[in-house]
């Protein structure tokens, strides 16, 4: 990905035979394009990536500060008594260690069940022309777009009668069925690059279906499905509608789990509620930061070249 | 489209090697599992939905009441013409304004800058970070008492008290509409920036060459390459946007006096907090209607894509 970014410059930069025959006006011209389509590109980096990154900036601040000078107006903009007590006072936080652990169960059992359930049927969808399948398609595609507070009414009515209501399953299924139409889409175009000789050969040479599926065609797709098991974490460990509607404090994940704990009626603990924040992204950057290649990859693959 | 496949109509060659199922039957059992699923927690639930609109039921008790049209009446004499237009301006506006500033900020980081792939990830973050975070980040910027925001509009002189963004009618939306901005441009500028790069260099300096200045440049090489994406990306952003739940339920639960109500707050409180799932999937039952408009937008254009 990163390889790509500076092509333009260099080709430029570089003696082209059409270049030396456009002669000296034109050349002269293209510098000057060249550098102020620099100007703009830097400030249009400059403006949006401030409005991007401010907020970051004081979403560390506060969560560094202590609550007195968080309370003072106006703001100081630049902390200067710096503080770790947010953070520490987090880990003395059962019931948010409580949560904590709901959201790691929750988010890694859908990641699992969305990444076999997504690559079955992605295979099926890439590597099988059959009556009904584009309808199928279409339908999984369609399916993300059902408006979730609607489905939750019933779903909430469904699991009520069946006394799943606080539990781990009604979340893994509910999320599951939400990160699962991306991850058949994305698995699906990772599938199609695999080239149909290689399971004609495997065939050929006596592999069942099921094998072929299994042994060969799943270890080249290896990196594709931990993408879209890392999508499906983050969708899981993000949700807040399903979590905050289907199970209580027992069962509950962090993000509406952090709303309980820290929206009061009367004072927000805002630096506190800013720590844990940070403490609730940590996971999903980092899942970002190793895997972001495969999500940007596997994100236009599913959803730009369909 | 894999071209290797055989055309639908002539039968698929067999490979009997054994397995004892056909082909089509294999494949179907490669989707049941899935397909299980989504009968199971998508599609009973919403068919269930549509049907509980005629209803009379409290969500704490057993039993229900036949009522007819008296749900849809309901909204249809009241809120409904408020929430449609609320859900419009929040749609419209969480949706151009972030990709205006992700289109910008893609074809800046496409120019070739120096350190573009670091910018990239790091302008990632706001996408990332969980929905709820983005809200209440943006709650504490917008905070009347001791908001950032407030704090540095006073400084400069800008405005000359603090100005309760999330409580006031007037700014509400546009502070829900702010955040949710936030949160989505960084996936819009991901999206367009794939788009970007299959744009071909020497595209682009054929119409140099040819004197075509920055702006023709746009329109004439950059705008057609990138105009499938783009309406992916604006389509998709729509839809979601059109149900979107959490910036708007944290930031303000639909308030003040109602005037971030969209469908998405609307239905979640007349089932959650008022118990009366007739009337919320009544008012669902009417927001799935247009949806399902978009939504066969939507597959028209990703059908058209498919095949060319």
């Amino acid at each position: 990905m990163t390889s790509t970014t500076s092509t333009p410059l260099s080709a430029a930069g570089r003696p082209q035979p059409s270049a030396a025959r456009a002669g000296h006006r034109t050349r002269r011209r293209m510098r000057k394009d060249l550098l102020r389509s620099r100007i703009a590109a830097w400030s249009a980096v400059a403006v949006i990536g401030a409005f991007g990154l401010l907020p970051v900036y004081w979403l560390l601040a506060t969560a560094l500060s202590t609550p007195e000078s968080t309370f003072q107006f106006p703001p100081k903009l630049i902390p200067t008594d710096l503080t770790l007590g947010n953070f520490t006072a987090l880990a003395e936080n059962d019931q948010l260690i409580k949560y904590m652990v709901n959201s790691l169960v929750v988010a890694s059992v859908t990641a699992v069940l969305s990444v076999v359930v997504a690559t079955y049927m992605g295979y099926s969808f890439s590597k099988f022309r059959y009556r009904g399948r584009r309808s199928l398609m279409h339908l999984v595609l369609a399916s993300q777009m059902f408006p979730q507070a609607l489905l939750l009414v019933t779903l909430y009515a469904v699991f009520s009668s069946f006394g799943m209501l606080n539990t781990y399953t009604a979340l893994v299924l509910s999320f599951t069925t939400f990160t699962m139409p991306l991850c058949v889409w994305m698995l699906k175009g990772i599938f199609d690059t695999i080239p149909d000789a290689l399971l004609e050969a495997a065939a050929i040479d006596g592999a069942s279906r099921w094998r072929t599926l299994h042994s060969i065609v799943a270890p080249l797709a290896a990196p594709g499905m931990i993408a879209a098991g890392l999508f499906a974490f983050v969708r899981g460990w993000n949700d807040f509608i399903f979590a905050l509607t289907l199970a209580d404090k027992e069962k509950q994940t962090l993000p509406p789990g952090l709303v309980s704990t820290y929206i009061g009626e009367f004072q927000t603990a805002w630096p506190q509620l800013m720590a844990a924040s940070l403490v609730v992204s940590v996971p999903v950057i980092v899942a970002f930061m190793f895997l972001q290649r495969y999500l940007v990859g596997g994100m236009t693959a599913g959803s730009v070249k369909s | 489209m894999s071209t290797a496949a055989p055309p639908q109509k002539a039968p698929p060659p067999r490979r009997r090697t054994g397995g004892r199922l056909s082909n089509g039957a294999f494949a179907l059992l490669l989707t049941a599992p899935g397909l299980a699923l989504f009968a199971a927690i998508i599609f009973y639930p919403l068919l269930s939905a549509l049907f509980t609109g005629f209803f009379e039921q409290d969500l704490r008790l057993p039993g229900r009441e036949f009522v007819g049209l008296d749900n849809f009446a309901y909204w249809l004499d009241g809120d409904l013409l408020a929430i449609l237009e609320q859900t419009l301006v929040f749609t419209v506006g969480a949706t151009l304004v972030p990709f205006v500033l992700g289109f910008a900020l893609a074809l800046a980081l496409n120019t070739g800058l120096k350190g573009s792939g670091f910018l990239r990830g790091l302008f990632l973050f706001p996408w990332v970070i969980p929905g709820v975070v983005v809200s209440f980040l943006w709650m504490w910027i917008f905070n009347a008492n001791y908001g950032v925001l407030n704090g540095v509009l006073m400084e400069t002189g800008i405005i000359d008290e603090s100005v309760a963004w999330l409580g006031r009618p007037g700014t509400a939306m546009l502070a829900v509409i702010v955040t949710k901005t936030w949160a989505s441009f960084p996936w819009m500028m991901v999206m367009l920036l794939a788009g970007l790069q299959t744009v071909p260099k020497e595209l682009h300096e054929a119409a140099s060459m040819d004197g075509a200045g920055s702006v023709r440049r746009f329109f004439a090489v950059t705008w057609p390459q990138v105009r499938g994406v783009a309406s992916i990306v604006l389509l998709l952003e729509f839809i979601w946007n059109f149900q979107h739940f959490d910036t708007i339920y944290v930031l303000t639960g639909g308030g003040p006096a109602g005037t971030t109500e969209t469908f998405a707050t609307a239905v979640y409180q007349t089932a959650f907090k008022g118990f009366d799932i007739g009337r919320a999937t009544a008012l669902g039952g009417l927001w799935m209607l247009l949806l399902l408009l978009l939504v066969a937008v939507y597959l028209r254009i990703t059908e058209r894509k498919g095949d060319a």
